[in-house]
């Protein structure tokens, strides 16, 4: 937000790959962290395909929208309907949405006591029960396509903070997930990595990859995303295309905030 | 969505929704029973398995305890008589004042109030918010409380040095207390205080010591008309016992542990090879054996040690073998604490041109001891709890107090109720202490 | 700049004034008036002993260890007879300290471990329990304990007659004496169930390393932990069936005022280990559950999010992790648990402090050799440990830029 970021393979908008299949729906979905009611009768689909940023001030609601995809966290009502699957109590369904849905945290997460080929095999050896040899000819893929096969015999805490976001990023991808949530994955990185992560991003993007993100990188939504979303009070104040969103918001408080951003 | 009514051009007034209270099963006492209580029907019968458990555990204190406890009788027979299953709170009465003050006379009693009063209030400032000088009041604690509270608990004849260190203490004391109500009263300290009254304000700098030194002066005159004949009458040190020996032992070694820690941990950090390697061997050896063989080594080895016409009771013995095992988990404490403080600290200091001694006073000893607190505080914790081991080798703190109770004709056989009531003494005394550093924690952890 | 030249020119000029104020011959100087000091102390010490123990017509040296020590100890684990030197007493006490010692170090860290996950509850009233037990047993004096555990319960327990039959099978009689417990004989062909034990082990042990291998190459995961218990179990039972069950009990069994036949532990010993194991495990329960806290809730978000079970994620992520936190000062509790069980002296076990700091001292003298031995026990074990932590830190120290 504070330095222009500046992504490589220029600024226009790359394709959408968007298809007629819903793969998220909230219906009515209201969740209170005890008595704060955090999110009001949240609707929203999301297609195949569709790439999605969620803005907001914080303590908006926007992080627990998207914990509640993998159930980090319950929601008291409502339905939340992820890949046809209805989310609620019960274990058997939870575990498979979890291993479909990819997450990347904003303080990273790695496993400290596990290399980051280990990170990368950890959940497919056990979840998918796949060999070592497999695991490990995915995990290098993905560490390629992250840019960092290098560092493959390192621990986590021999790596900046950007490597670390991006053997994040591949240790979600090698379980393979049709959907993949990025919860501010650059707020916690210093401004000259924050470029190498939203990179990879895109990259990611170009593949056709369902993605709801977090972020407040502007240059990042204006490029990759299909809608955007904008979050106040718990509850989806303005969504559009980005252009639209950013060249000619409709509602006040989306104007208050885009300023604010964009004044930096 | 819904709040939001597209109308081509025009700006949207957001206005948020009002918030919804959450379903009743989720908060509130139910909301806080479902969750803490009762989320699954596992987790229902560990709740009544373990609300039965505190019932009769709870039940059966009770009975014993107190409904069928006997608060008043002369003997442990007649406590027998009157209810053979209940606790015998009769006895305990009987023996309190020797639990408390072992077999000190009754009538000298009010020494060991006055002294323990005089440390309170010798350390009270401590407390006190925005007062400057603490660190000078924490010192002549260390320095002269030991010899006024040692004179008030011993008595008897005062040779020349007891003398003047008891009229010292005492005008230490009042200056001190004359330092607080000044520094309340007027916001300055009394040395400045002293400096403006006399008219030296406008003098040289250097010359300011001199009223105060005057003062002071004054003041221990005072202080010789007023105490210069006062004598109480000796107590052996035979008679000393019970809470009082117990927290006399524990206050002595953590004062004298503290200079001999830090000395200790400042010579472990020593860049010259053999102080280092001394301090090293010290430390480690007194950490690595129990306390036990060093009280033992204390009253057998000590009488080899010392030339045969200069030989120490036992409670001194014991005390110097306590003291010395102190100083070396005080060093480790005080090794902590140098190491927490950041190395730009160190840095700054040598940069400033100060000396090592200089840069350790002023600079990084400060600051390591704030740090220090709350781990004194544990160590004192367990001091106190470690000082239960003078009773192995016959000194009659509050532990062989109580166990006496049981051994005493008339209460013969009264072993539980001490040992009880001595547990909730303990218990009072140190969980009081360890909330306490807990809370020092937390709050340098928030301060800094 | 004209200051410091002049200041220059100054000290050259006293060659006495370079000397002095040398920073390497200031140290010299004070390490020589700090060893000076000690040895003066030392010399001091050794003379004062030297005289009081030739004013008292005693002797020095280790010869004692090898005369006759003439005085019954009343429980030990090693053979003990009163006609035994002061050296086999220094064994006994040394045997019977490290058997306490260990034993309730076991107990002590499955307990800790037990009472430190339950003050993680999620279920309110037991995390609660769990904290006034903690606080209840850690701020009272352990000698209060142990003394408590002697006089008030197993001292007070009924004569051998009433005595207490735990289970209410016959076989475990607890009442004034100690604890009486069957006693196992094994027969001529025992040692082929002995075998069996071992055989059982090594098997499991290669399962352990074949499963591993399995799932590394095929992803198969083989249910290693109900298969070892069935084989560290099955396997023994069934060849000491096969061989004709070639054990026999010595049971303990009343007769006259007291028990004949199998083993016992005196009082003194149950109170000291009761008091050691409760003592001990509020502390390390408080280490496990800061260890567990210490790993960071996002470590088992990031778990859950790629799909590993709550049961995987427990040993996979948050144990691997919270041992290295919880290792180091538990060791240190072990320590602490065998410089603790020297409290026996106050009860009256026979551990290496009772009988021979204080219980030889008293009948034979030689302190300082005695001290000097005692001391020298604690501070090897004290060594030992610190070298395993030592070791332990080393290898586990995580790797940081």
């Amino acid at each position: 937000m504070s330095e222009e970021v500046v992504l490589s393979g220029g600024e226009e908008h790359i394709a959408s790959a968007i298809s007629e299949e819903v793969v998220i729906t909230f219906e009515d979905v209201n969740k209170w962290y005890g008595e704060f009611h955090v999110l009001k009768d949240i609707n929203l689909s999301v297609r195949k395909g569709e790439r999605i940023v969620i803005c907001g001030p914080s303590g908006s609601g926007k992080s627990t929208l998207i914990r509640c995809i993998n159930r980090l966290e319950p929601h008291q009502d409502g339905h939340i309907v992820v890949n046809g699957v209805n989310l609620d109590a019960n274990v058997k369904n939870i575990d498979a949405i979890r291993s479909d849905v990819g997450m990347v945290f904003q303080s990273f997460n790695l496993f400290p006591h596990l290399t980051v080929v280990e990170n990368c095999t950890l959940a497919p050896m056990w979840v998918k029960k796949m060999p070592l040899a497999e695991a490990e000819q995915i995990a290098m893929k993905y560490l390629e396509r992250v840019k960092i096969p290098e560092q493959a015999q390192k621990y986590p805490g021999q790596l900046s903070g950007g490597q670390q976001q991006r053997v994040a990023i591949a240790r979600s991808l090698c379980m393979n997930p049709s959907i993949m949530l990025f919860d501010e994955p650059t707020s916690a990185l210093d401004p000259e990595m924050i470029s190498e992560v939203l990179d990879v991003m895109v990259e990611l993007a170009e593949t056709g990859m369902t993605m709801l993100c977090v972020t407040h990188e502007m240059a990042f939504a204006k490029k990759v995303a299909d809608r955007v979303i904008f979050m106040d009070f718990g509850e989806i104040v303005e969504e559009n295309a980005p252009d639209e969103f950013f060249g000619n918001a409709k509602v006040d408080r989306t104007q208050l905030f885009l300023s604010q951003i964009l004044a930096h | 969505m819904a709040s939001v009514e597209s109308q081509s051009g025009d700006v949207i007034v957001f206005t948020p929704k009002a918030s919804k209270p959450p379903p009743p099963t989720t908060v509130g006492v139910l909301g806080w029973l479902r969750e803490n209580l009762f989320y699954s029907w596992f987790s229902a019968i560990v709740t009544f398995a373990a609300l039965y458990l505190i019932f009769i555990t709870f039940a059966a204190l009770y009975q014993w305890g107190i409904a069928d406890a006997v608060w008043e009788a002369e003997s442990r027979r007649q406590c027998l008589d009157a209810s053979p299953h209940g606790a015998c709170w009769a006895g305990i009465i009987v023996w309190f004042n020797g639990i408390i003050y072992g077999r000190f006379p009754l009538d000298e009693q009010w020494r060991v109030d006055l002294g323990f009063i005089l440390l309170v209030l010798w350390l009270a400032p401590f407390w006190f918010p925005r007062l400057t000088g603490k660190i000078g009041i924490g010192i002549t604690a260390v320095v002269f409380y030991p010899f006024l509270a040692g004179y008030l608990f011993a008595g008897g004849e005062r040779g020349w040095f007891m003398q003047t260190m008891v009229l010292l203490a005492v005008t230490v004391f009042i200056t001190n207390w004359l330092h607080i109500v000044v520094s309340m009263v007027t916001g300055r300290s009394l040395r400045e205080w002293v400096v403006g009254v006399t008219g030296f304000a406008d003098k040289h700098e250097r010359l300011h010591k001199y009223p105060m030194l005057g003062f002071q002066g004054i003041v221990l005159i005072g202080v010789y008309l007023w105490l210069g004949n006062w004598s109480v009458s000796e107590v052996n040190t035979n008679l000393w016992g019970g809470l009082f020996l117990t927290l006399l032992i524990s206050v002595l070694a953590i004062v004298t542990a503290l200079p001999g820690g830090v000395a200790l941990a400042l010579a472990r950090r020593s860049h010259m090879p053999v102080i280092r390697v001394s301090a090293i061997a010290f430390i480690e050896l007194f950490r690595s054996v129990p306390l036990i063989t060093v009280l033992f080594m204390a009253v057998t080895m000590m009488p080899l040690f010392l030339p045969p016409d200069f030989q120490l009771n036992k409670l001194v013995q014991a005390i110097i073998g306590v003291c010395l095992f102190a100083a070396a988990y005080m060093a480790e404490v005080v090794r902590g604490g140098l190491q927490a403080v950041p190395n730009g600290q160190y840095e700054a200091a040598k940069a400033m041109g100060l000396t090592y001694w200089k840069s350790m006073n002023l600079i990084i000893l400060p600051q390591a001891l704030k740090l220090m607190i709350p781990n004194i505080v544990s160590n004192f914790l367990g001091l106190v709890k470690d000082t239960t081991l003078v009773s192995i080798i016959g000194l009659y703190d509050m532990l062989l107090m109580l166990k006496a109770a049981g051994q005493n004709p008339i209460w013969i056989g009264l072993h539980t109720e001490p040992l009880v009531f001595g547990a909730i003494v303990y218990f009072i005394l140190c969980f009081a202490m360890s909330q306490y550093s807990q809370a020092l924690e937390r709050k340098l952890k928030t301060t800094r | 700049m004209a200051a410091v030249i002049e200041r220059g020119a100054r000290d050259s000029r006293s060659t006495f004034a370079k000397i002095v104020n040398d920073e390497r011959n200031r140290s010299i100087f004070w390490q020589v008036i700090v060893f000076g000091l000690i040895g003066y102390v030392c010399w001091y010490l050794f003379t004062n002993t030297a005289a009081n123990l030739e004013a008292r017509g005693m002797s020095s040296g280790f010869d004692f260890l090898g005369t006759n020590a003439g005085f019954d100890i009343a429980w030990s684990i090693i053979p003990y007879e009163p006609q035994d030197t002061f050296g086999r007493v220094y064994l006994v006490g040394l045997t019977n300290t490290l058997a306490v010692s260990l034993l309730a170090i076991v107990l002590t860290t499955i307990l800790g471990f037990i009472i430190g996950v339950l003050r993680l509850s999620h279920n309110w009233l037991i995390s609660t329990m769990a904290a006034w037990y903690v606080e209840i047993f850690r701020n009272t004096p352990l000698l209060l304990q142990i003394i408590f555990w002697y006089t008030a319960v197993f001292s007070v327990l009924p004569r051998p007659k009433q005595s207490i039959d735990i289970g209410g099978i016959g076989l475990f009689e607890l009442n004034n004496r100690g604890l009486y417990f069957p006693e196992p004989q094994p027969g001529d062909l025992f040692w082929i169930t002995m075998l069996a034990i071992f055989v059982a082990i090594a098997t499991v042990y290669f399962l352990a390393v074949w499963a591993k291998r399995r799932q590394l190459t095929t992803g198969e995961r083989f249910p290693v932990f109900w298969t070892s218990l069935g084989i560290l179990f099955g396997l023994p039972i069934v060849v000491f069936l096969v061989t004709g069950s070639p054990l026999a009990w010595s049971i303990p069994e009343l007769k006259g005022f007291n028990f004949q036949g199998g083993t016992s532990l005196p009082p003194s010993f149950l109170a000291l280990f009761f008091a050691l194991v409760i003592y001990h495990s509020s502390y390390i329960a408080e280490n496990v559950r800061a260890g567990i806290l210490s790993v960071s809730h996002g470590q088992t978000e990031a778990s859950y999010s790629l799909g590993l079970k709550p049961g995987w994620t427990l040993r996979l992520i948050i144990i691997p992790q919270a041992l290295r936190a919880i290792m180091p000062p538990l060791i240190s509790t072990w320590m602490t648990v065998v410089k603790n069980s020297s409290l026996a002296v106050a009860i009256g076990f026979p551990d290496l402090v009772s009988v021979f700091m204080q219980t030889s001292i008293n009948i034979g003298g030689h302190a300082i050799e005695i001290v000097a031995m005692v001391m020298l026990f604690y501070s090897s074990v004290s060594l030992i440990i610190s070298a395993a932590l030592n070791y332990y830190n080393t290898r586990v120290q995580l790797k940081e830029r």
